[in-house]
């Protein structure tokens, strides 16, 4: 079996990806709806990872 | 009262619930919800298929103090809601050790996450066959 190795930033926009898109289905009742809460959950997602990884970055200078 | 519908017979419902955890997305596959079904099955795959080549660790039920519990016995869970994917993994042998590193941590993490949206998608294909949601 292959094994791959993920970036921090690459394992968690794909996490976000799956999760947001998994999300969208299951809770919302139409397709613009699962459309626009998984587009909504993804941004959220990467910009939380974006802040958090700024905020480590200033945290280990 | 309760502001569900009555549940109807087991029947009706039971082998979508059994489906749905065999076969990630199945149970929606059987309800005619095909595309939800495949969008599903799709992400619960991938996740499980890059947690394996990530070379993440599957649990095993662990008792010791209560936090340890929780976590081993509630990974354990989230892996055999993998369904088939869980199965024939440790048909063929899959068990790779608990050791540090980031890649292997995140292989642990979507092994469990694949496991989660199946339960997620399982609660689903209930609520659909058990005619609380469309």
């Amino acid at each position: 079996m292959p094994k791959i190795n993920l970036s921090h930033f690459e394992a968690t926009l794909i996490f976000a990806l799956f999760t947001s898109a998994v999300l969208g289905v299951v809770t919302k009742k139409t397709d613009a709806e699962r459309l626009k809460y998984g587009l909504t959950s993804f941004g959220w997602f990467a910009l939380t990872v974006f802040g958090l990884g700024w905020l480590m970055y200033f945290g280990h200078r | 009262m309760s502001p569900y519908p009555p549940l109807p017979p087991i029947t009706k419902w039971l082998p979508v619930v059994a489906l749905a955890w065999l076969v990630p997305g199945g149970g929606h596959f059987l309800l005619k919800r095909h595309y939800r079904g495949a969008i599903l099955a799709g992400c619960t795959v991938i996740m499980f298929l890059l947690g394996l080549t990530m070379r993440g660790y599957m649990f095993e039920p662990a008792s010791g103090d209560l936090l340890t519990t929780i976590i081993y016995v509630g990974g354990f869970i989230a892996n055999v809601a993998n369904g088939v994917l869980y199965i024939i993994a440790r048909m063929f042998g899959y068990s790779q050790p608990d050791i540090a590193g980031h890649t292997v941590d995140y292989g642990t993490k979507f092994l469990v996450a694949a496991g989660l949206f199946n339960i997620l998608a399982i609660v689903d294909a209930f609520d659909i066959a058990a005619g609380r949601k469309d």
